[in-house]
C-alpha cells in the first residue's frame, strides 16, 4: 500500500499523462476545501460586488434600477473622487517612503552587536502588534491641541504646535505619522533578515577600499537589499492604498475632506449613504488602481535590478 | 416502559397544542447595558400579562443595525418587529417589507395627536404610517456654574438670546481664559444636527415643505452660519478644537444632548446647569431630536396582530412613563412629560432633565429623507468652510444648496 503510493509518487514525474491524472481526485480533494472557502467568501463577492457597481441600489428596497456604467462615469467626474486620489495618492507615498526609510535606517543600526538588541527590536515591533483602533484613540490623544504630548512637548522647546487633527493643513500629516509608525516596525523585522544574507565579504572588501560608511550602506547595502525594498513597497502601498480603520478613528475623513481617503470615501457611500452601487464602482476603482500601481512597482522595480 | 410512552404522548400532546396557541415573536434593538434590562423587565411583565406570548429581544449593535436588517430583508428572515434610529427610518420604509400601521392605529385606542409632534414626521410613505417613536432625546444648553461664578457672573442665570451668549462667552474668556461656548467643529452629523438648530430658531428651514428642495440658503441660514462663523472669528467666543473642551472645564458652555444629563455629573468635576438653548434675538426656542422608532415586519396576520398588540402597550401613557423614568429617554407623548410620576422623578432624580423636557414641544426633526445622510455630511462640509474662514456664509449655503439640490430630485 505505502510502496504502491509512494510509486505513484515517485513515478508522476516520469509519466506525465498518466500520473498526473491519477493525482486529480487527490489534488482537488486535498485543495477542494480552501478552494470552496476561497470561491465563496473572496471570488464570489468580488465578482458580486462588480456587478452591483452598475446598479443604483440602497440595499434595502425591492428593486434594482441597472445603470450601466453610470456609476463609473458619475466617479470619475465627482470632486470627492478627485480629493479622494489626491489624499489617497499623498499618504501612500508619505507613508511608504518615509516607513522604508526609516525602517532601513534603524535596521542598519540594529543590525549590531549593542546590549539589550532583542529589546529594541521588541520595542519597534509593538506598534506593529498593536490593534489600529486603539492606536488611533491613543494617537488622538496625543495629538490633542491643548492637552496632547505632541504640543507640550513642542512647546517646551518654545514651538506653538498647530491643532492637528482639526486643522485641514496638518491631518493628513498627523495621520501619516501615525501609518509611519504602525509600519516601521514591519520594515526593520524584514530588513533585519534581509542583512543577515548580506555576505560579509563585500563589507570587508568595501573597508579595504575605504568606503566611508554612507559609502557602503548606498553602495553595498541599499542594491542589495533591493529585492527585500521592493517586497515592502509593494506591501506597503497595498496597504496605504487601503487605510480605513485609522482614518475612521483619527479624523473621520475631515477636517473639510482633508484626510477623506478611498476606503473612508467608500465607507461613506457603502454605509453611510447606503449606496451600494456607487460604493462597489469605488471599490473597483481602487482595486484598478492598485493593481496599476503595483504593476509599475514590478517593473521599475526589475529595471533597476537589470541596471545594477 | 407504556407508562413512559404515555407520559411522552401527553407532553407532545402539550407541545403541539402550546404551538398552535403560543405566539412567538422576536424585537430586534439596539439598547445596551441598563437600558437593555429595563427593556427586558418591561417584556417579562407583558409576558406575564399576556400568557401565550414570548418576545425575544435581540440585542443588535447600533452601528450593525441597518446592515443586518438589509440581509434580514433580502435573506427573507426579518424579526416581527423592530427599532431603528430615526434617521435610517425613511431607508427602511421603502424595503416594502414593513406593515402600515393605520389600520391598527385606528383600531386601537393609541391617541396620536398625544405624540410630539417633531418625531412624528418618520415613517410616512405614500400617505401610510409604517412607525411609531418609542423614545425621544434632544439638544439643550449645559454651563459650568464655576466658570460663571469667577467670569463675575450669575451661576445660575444661563444666556437666552444669541446676544446673551456672546456677551457672556466675551466676560468669560477675558475674565477666565476659557472659552465661552464649544462649537461641534468636527463635521458630520455633530456638526450638523447642532448648527440645524440655529437655522430653525433664527426662523429657517432645511428643505421645503415637500421636501424637494433646499431651503437653508435664506436670510435665516445666513444668519445662523454668520453667528457660527462670528463666534470664532468675530467674537472670539469659540474656537475650531477636538469635541470635549466642555468636559474638561475649558469652554463654559456647550450644546449637548438630554442623554448628557446622567453622563456629565459622572464625568465632570464643577457644578453643572442645564436651560433651553439661546436662540436668535427675535427668533424662537428650538432642538433637534434623536431616538427610535418601532416598525412591524410583514408576517403572518397572527403575528403582525401580536406584534402590534405589543407595541401599543410599549406605546402606553403608563408604559412610557416607566419607561422614561429608567432610561432618562425624553417623553415622546405629552402625557408623559406631564404625568404627574414622570415630573417628580425629573424633579428629583434628573433635575438637569427639566429644560430638555420643556423644549419637547419645540424640538424639531432632521429632513425625514431617504439620502439625509449623505445631505447632512455635505451641509456640515460647508457649514466647516465658512467656521474655517475659507468661504462667506453666503457662499458656503450657496455651494451648499448647488450640490444637495441634485440629490433631492
Amino acid at each position: 500500500m505505502v510502496d504502491k503510493r509512494a510509486a505513484a509518487v515517485r513515478g508522476t514525474p516520469r509519466s506525465p499523462n498518466g500520473g498526473v491524472g491519477r493525482a486529480w481526485p487527490e489534488a482537488l480533494l486535498l485543495l477542494g476545501p480552501a478552494l470552496l472557502v476561497l470561491a465563496t467568501f473572496s471570488v464570489y463577492p468580488a465578482l458580486a460586488s462588480i456587478h452591483l457597481s452598475l446598479f443604483d441600489w440602497d440595499g434595502i428596497r425591492p428593486v434594482r434600477a441597472f445603470v450601466g456604467l453610470d456609476n463609473y462615469t458619475r466617479l470619475v467626474a465627482s470632486r470627492e473622487f478627485a480629493n479622494s486620489l489626491r489624499v489617497t495618492v499623498v499618504y501612500s507615498a508619505g507613508m511608504t517612503i518615509a516607513a522604508l526609510a526609516i525602517g532601513l535606517l534603524t535596521a542598519v543600526l540594529l543590525n549590531q552587536r549593542i546590549r539589550g538588541i532583542a529589546l529594541y527590536r521588541v520595542l519597534f515591533f509593538l506598534p506593529v502588534i498593536t490593534p489600529t483602533v486603539a492606536a488611533g484613540v491613543v494617537w488622538r490623544h496625543l495629538f490633542d491641541p491643548s492637552q496632547g504630548v505632541v504640543n507640550r512637548s513642542l512647546a517646551m522647546v518654545g514651538v506653538s504646535g498647530p491643532s492637528w487633527l482639526t486643522d485641514p493643513a496638518w491631518a493628513l500629516l498627523a495621520v501619516i505619522l501615525v501609518g509611519v509608525w504602525k509600519r516601521v516596525g514591519f520594515n526593520v523585522v524584514v530588513y533585519l533578515a534581509a542583512l543577515q544574507g548580506v555576505p560579509r565579504m563585500l563589507y570587508e572588501a568595501a573597508q579595504l577600499d575605504g568606503a566611508t560608511p554612507w559609502q557602503t550602506l548606498r553602495y553595498v547595502t541599499i542594491p542589495l537589499l533591493a529585492p527585500t525594498t521592493f517586497f515592502l513597497s509593494v506591501t506597503a502601498l497595498i496597504d496605504a492604498f487601503q487605510v480605513f480603520d485609522l482614518v475612521y478613528v483619527m479624523t473621520s475623513g475631515g477636517p473639510l475632506r482633508s484626510t477623506d481617503v478611498f476606503g473612508f470615501f467608500l465607507y461613506r457611500y457603502g454605509f453611510r449613504y447606503h449606496e451600494l452601487g456607487y460604493a462597489s464602482a469605488i471599490a473597483f476603482v481602487m482595486f484598478a488602481l492598485i493593481f496599476v500601481a503595483t504593476l509599475v512597482q514590478y517593473r521599475l522595480a526589475r529595471g533597476g535590478g537589470r541596471a545594477g | 416502559m407504556t407508562s413512559l410512552a404515555r407520559k411522552l404522548a401527553i407532553l407532545a400532546l402539550f407541545a403541539l397544542l402550546g404551538a398552535a396557541t403560543a405566539q412567538q415573536l422576536s424585537f430586534w434593538h439596539y439598547w445596551d447595558g441598563a437600558n437593555g434590562q429595563v427593556l427586558q423587565g418591561l417584556i417579562d411583565q407583558y409576558q406575564a400579562e399576556n400568557p401565550g406570548v414570548t418576545i425575544e429581544a435581540v440585542f443588535v449593535p447600533g452601528s450593525e443595525l441597518v446592515t443586518r436588517l438589509q440581509t434580514a430583508i433580502q435573506g427573507r428572515q426579518t424579526p416581527s418587529l423592530a427599532i431603528a434610529d430615526l434617521v435610517t427610518v425613511p431607508l427602511l420604509t421603502g424595503s416594502g417589507a414593513l406593515v402600515p400601521l393605520d389600520d391598527y392605529i385606528a383600531a386601537s385606542n393609541l391617541d396620536l395627536d398625544d405624540y410630539f409632534p417633531g418625531p412624528m414626521v418618520y415613517g410616512i410613505r405614500d400617505g401610510r404610517r409604517y412607525s411609531l417613536p418609542v423614545s425621544a432625546s434632544n439638544l439643550a444648553l449645559f454651563w459650568n456654574k464655576d466658570l460663571f461664578e469667577q467670569a463675575g457672573l450669575d451661576p445660575d442665570v444661563p444666556p437666552r438670546t444669541w446676544s446673551e451668549l456672546i456677551a457672556f462667552g466675551q466676560t468669560i474668556r477675558e475674565r477666565t481664559g476659557a472659552w465661552g461656548f464649544e462649537l461641534f467643529t468636527q463635521g458630520g452629523e455633530g456638526t450638523s444636527w447642532q448648527w440645524q438648530v440655529f437655522l430653525w430658531s433664527a426662523g429657517g428651514e432645511v428643505l421645503s415643505a415637500d421636501l424637494g428642495s433646499p431651503a437653508f440658503h435664506s436670510a435665516a441660514g445666513e444668519r445662523a452660519l454668520g453667528m457660527w462663523a462670528d463666534l470664532v472669528h468675530e467674537h472670539g467666543v469659540s474656537t475650531i478644537a477636538p469635541w470635549g473642551l466642555f468636559g474638561r472645564g475649558e469652554a463654559a458652555m456647550v450644546m449637548d444632548g438630554s442623554w448628557m444629563t446622567q453622563f456629565f455629573p459622572m464625568q465632570v468635576r464643577f457644578p453643572l446647569g442645564s436651560a433651553i438653548f439661546p436662540y436668535a434675538d427675535d427668533g424662537v426656542p428650538a432642538s433637534n431630536l434623536g431616538g427610535e422608532q418601532v416598525f412591524l415586519f410583514a408576517s403572518d396576520a397572527a403575528t403582525e396582530a401580536a406584534a402590534w398588540d405589543f407595541v401599543a402597550w410599549f406605546s402606553s401613557t403608563e408604559v412610557q412613563v416607566e419607561w422614561n423614568r429608567n432610561t432618562g429617554f425624553m417623553p415622546i407623548r405629552a402625557s408623559v412629560a406631564d404625568d404627574p410620576a414622570y415630573r417628580a422623578w425629573v424633579a428629583s432624580a434628573r433635575p438637569l432633565l427639566q429644560p430638555f423636557v420643556d423644549v419637547m414641544p419645540y424640538a424639531r426633526a432632521r429632513p425625514p429623507i431617504t439620502n439625509y445622510p449623505r445631505v447632512s455630511d455635505l451641509l456640515a462640509e460647508y457649514v466647516l468652510e465658512a467656521v474655517h474662514a475659507r468661504m462667506t456664509p453666503a457662499q458656503a449655503l450657496g455651494a451648499a444648496e448647488s450640490e444637495i439640490a441634485p440629490l433631492l430630485r
